[in-house]
């Protein structure tokens, strides 16, 4: 039985560790890249700003995927 | 069996909630739009404000013609989910009652409002054989692979969010419940704005890509 306890932990642990690293990276890429646009061309900041945050959160999504999956084996605990 | 349908259609704790919001935001429209002046007052001015900036948020998707003419649809998604987030602000949330956007089945219903949205928008534009016919090209399998993977992504997404952000809280409140939540409650004043962004203008994006004519 401990064992099984361990088993989901670790299962749960990887589910929200491994999906968050890709979003991490992504996002990331996207705030370097945006930042870069930004000091070249000044006037667009606001815009450029709301499409950031926009792309980020629909990044976030996939991280949010793994921390519901983590939740959903955490709810398998015998 | 019968157990099933007496509590068929009762309603929940979620559904009290959403009433209340949905009160609250038809009284605020009507205090706001019961008599409109020239200079405005302030509860007047809120709502140009919040009309206006809207209009600019969905123009730069959408274009100046076709904003004016799904503006009702969009705004009532985002304005409906951004109370409906931040009431998980307020004291009490998650022990007295639920934030409607933190239930699948709440989102799950959003998205499959705006499935229809979106393909009622997309029939209406180009007519029901010209819609169809825009799915028929060499990117039929993953078109209709998107029919499907649209509203389970906007569903999941929303619900996920609030869930995750709800469950956080609670577990920071677990670990120290002095400073910590307020942490979490900061972050959260952002991210509840930025889903609701992201879902209208997600709808915005597909409502766009279904009416796309030739001529504009």
């Amino acid at each position: 039985m401990d064992l099984v306890y361990g088993l989901i932990a670790i299962a749960a642990a990887l589910a929200i560790g491994l999906s968050t690293i890709g979003v991490g990276i992504g996002q990331g890429i996207a705030a370097s890249k945006a930042l870069e646009s930004m000091a070249r061309q000044p006037e667009m900041k606001g815009k450029l700003q709301t499409t950031m945050i926009l792309a980020m959160g629909i990044m976030e999504a996939l991280a949010i995927y793994g921390l519901l999956i983590a939740f959903i084996i955490l709810g398998k605990m015998p | 069996m019968s157990e099933f349908f007496k509590n068929f259609l009762a309603p929940t704790n979620t559904v009290y909630t959403m009433w209340i919001i949905i009160a609250a935001l038809a009284i605020f429209g009507f205090i706001c739009t019961r008599k409109f002046k020239d200079v405005p007052g302030p509860l007047q001015n809120v709502a140009e404000m919040a009309v206006g900036s809207l209009m600019n948020f969905f123009e730069e998707v959408l274009g100046p013609k076709r904003t004016r003419q799904y503006f009702p649809v969009l705004a009532t998604f985002f304005v409906f989910i951004v109370v409906c987030n931040y009431c998980g602000l307020l004291p009490g949330a998650g022990e007295y009652f639920t934030v409607p956007t933190s239930v699948l089945a709440v989102t799950a219903a959003l998205a499959v409002i705006a499935f229809f949205t979106i393909h009622t928008t997309g029939v209406m534009a180009k007519g029901v054989w010209g819609y169809i016919k825009s799915f028929l090209t060499l990117m039929l399998p993953i078109s209709l692979l998107e029919l499907v993977t649209r509203p389970l992504s906007l569903a999941l997404r929303l619900y996920g969010n609030i869930y995750g952000e709800e469950r956080v809280t609670e577990t920071f409140y677990g670990i120290f419940p002095v400073i910590l939540p307020i942490v979490m409650n900061v972050l959260s004043l952002l991210f509840c704005l930025i889903q609701a962004m992201i879902f209208s203008m997600l709808l915005a994006v597909f409502i766009a890509e279904a009416t796309e004519t030739e001529e504009e």
